[in-house]
């Protein structure tokens, strides 16, 4: 009886240091906002920001917008990590999360009156800011759309 | 209507003040970022190429109005720029600004001695142009005027008067160049050197204009005589003197890249003028030793002269020794006089400082002239006659008395 009380103990305690082991290491509160947007050149529809380190083909982004091609494009990430993508031309902004080894929809916000003309988004306290400098609209956006 | 208007001018300024602010809320930070990086970009290459005070003053005002226009933006910039900051990009203008105020005082320092040294030679060679030309014009006249004795001296003396006044010209830079160059700095050397690579005309090039202008006065045909000759050679004396003096760092001054050939160039010149006056000078000596009457042998250089003065005054003594004629004290007395009333008082100060003759030699001479005067002067015959009046007296007596005893 003794013995059998020792070995459920035993266990109970490897079972504790087991599942310790094996709890993963979190990290919350992280802010990825990007200070500045960033502007980035247009080459066989891929883009490449050096400054933040990312690359990737704009192809699916630009037949969603029924759009062949277009010179640059204008790309921030908010501070809780999702990429806001637009172009001139646009009518959406596109919110992108990261995957592994890819970039997901996670909303497309559309943008109301013409298509962007001069669009540039700032980082703002809790929120992307979008101004199309050409009109002067701007617009509060955030990923699950217009604030 | 008051009220109205007072409604009407607060309404404006409210729309006046939220279009401001609209602007301001329209504005792209990528933008705002991307001007300042700009702005930033073009002050430095400002700051870097800026040559003048007035440049800089307009880039001290700017790097203000950056700081001021876009501190406002700072962690925006901040962040963008990171690991550089705004504070940082406008204290590394504010460095480069500080080290370009500093080169341009140097520029400015080196312009402003650039514009002096310009000035300086532009005023010597205008005047030394004008005697030249005086010079030519003399030269031109007196070939013109050979014909005509009285007015040939007049020109004669005029043009000579000209070239005491280059050589008294020439003499004042060459005393200036000493004061100069001799005593000057490394430190001084070097700014001065900086700025003559700017210089279109300078100092050598105007040594080269005198030195050639030298040359072509001792090779022209212009009534000239000995002592003309002889301050020529006593002014290529002092040249030679102060060139020795000042040359390797005027050279190394001027001609940075090319010192040695610098200073050769003006040695070659200066011994190319030398030739020339030697050219003249030996045989319009000899032309006037002859005119006094004193034949020397011939002589081509300045030991030749010293030799043949001291082979003229030997021979002369030792033939007044032998002879003891009035024709040799006569011949002693002419050479006396010229050579001390011509040769010593007028020429003797040209000929040391000409390096013909030197202190030692003229008084080596005169030493010589002194013994040839003791031999030519004819002894005195008077002591022989009264001893031979004597004698007849003695002899008379002697028979008187024998003629009486008889």
């Amino acid at each position: 009886m003794a013995k059998s009380k020792l070995l459920t103990l035993s266990m109970c305690v490897a079972f504790l240091f087991s599942a310790a082991a094996c709890s993963s290491l979190e990290i919350s509160n992280v802010d990825y906002s990007q200070p500045v947007e960033s502007v980035l050149t247009v080459e066989n529809n891929e883009v490449h920001d050096k400054r933040y380190a990312i690359k990737f083909n704009i192809s699916p982004v630009l037949d969603e917008e029924g759009i062949s091609s277009v010179d640059e494009i204008r790309l921030i990430r908010s501070n809780r990590g999702y990429y806001f993508l637009t172009a001139s031309g646009f009518n959406h902004v596109y919110v992108l999360e990261v995957t592994s080894g890819g970039l997901d929809e996670k909303n497309i916000i559309r943008i109301p009156g013409d298509a962007l003309q001069q669009p540039a988004f700032n980082q703002r306290d809790g929120f992307i800011e979008l101004v199309d400098l050409a009109t002067g609209d701007t617009h509060n956006l955030d990923h699950n759309g217009r604030r | 209507m008051k009220k109205l208007m007072k409604t009407t001018i607060s309404t404006l300024a409210v729309l006046l003040f939220v279009a401001g602010t609209t602007v301001t809320a329209q504005q792209s930070d990528y933008q705002v970022v991307q001007d300042f990086r700009a702005d930033y970009n073009e002050l430095v290459e400002r700051v870097d190429n800026a040559v003048s005070s007035e440049e800089l003053s307009e880039i001290n005002a700017d790097i203000d109005a950056l700081e001021a226009d876009n501190s406002g933006h700072s962690s925006l910039i901040d962040g963008y720029i990171y690991p550089n900051s705004f504070e940082g990009k406008i204290s590394d203008l504010r460095s480069r600004y500080a080290a370009a105020e500093n080169n341009v005082q140097v520029i400015e320092s080196l312009n402003e001695k650039v514009a002096e040294l310009e000035d300086e030679m532009a005023e010597l060679r205008d005047r030394l142009s004008a005697l030249d030309e005086d010079s030519q014009a003399l030269a031109n006249r007196l070939e013109r005027a050979a014909q005509n004795e009285r007015r040939l001296s007049n020109l004669v003396r005029q043009y000579r008067e000209n070239l005491e006044n280059r050589d008294a010209f020439v003499s004042d830079l060459l005393e200036d160049l000493l004061k100069r160059y001799q005593t000057m700095d490394a430190q001084t050397q070097e700014e001065i050197a900086a700025a003559a690579e700017a210089l279109e005309d300078n100092p050598l090039d105007l040594l080269r204009t005198i030195l050639a202008e030298y040359i072509n006065l001792a090779e022209r045909e212009t009534g000239l005589d000995s002592e003309d000759y002889l301050r020529m050679r006593a002014q290529h004396g002092y040249f030679s003197e102060v060139w020795d003096n000042v040359g390797e760092r005027m050279a190394s001054t001027y001609a940075a890249e090319e010192p040695v050939q610098a200073k050769q160039e003006i040695d070659d010149h200066l011994d190319a003028w030398l030739a020339s006056v030697d050219n003249k000078l030996w045989n319009a000596l000899s032309t006037s030793f002859n005119q006094s009457g004193v034949q020397l042998p011939s002589f081509t250089s300045a030991t030749a002269f010293n030799n043949a003065l001291n082979t003229y005054v030997d021979e002369m003594t030792e033939v007044s020794l032998g002879q003891n004629s009035e024709e040799d004290y006569e011949m002693f007395s002419n050479f006396s006089e010229f050579w001390n009333s011509t040769v010593k008082a007028e020429w003797g100060e040209f000929l040391v400082a000409g390096n013909v003759l030197s202190q030692g030699d003229i008084a080596a001479i005169d030493v010589k002239v002194g013994s040839w005067g003791q031999a030519a002067e004819p002894v005195s015959n008077l002591m022989f006659i009264l001893f031979l009046v004597s004698l007849a007296v003695i002899i008379g007596l002697i028979v008187l008395l024998v003629t009486k005893k008889e």
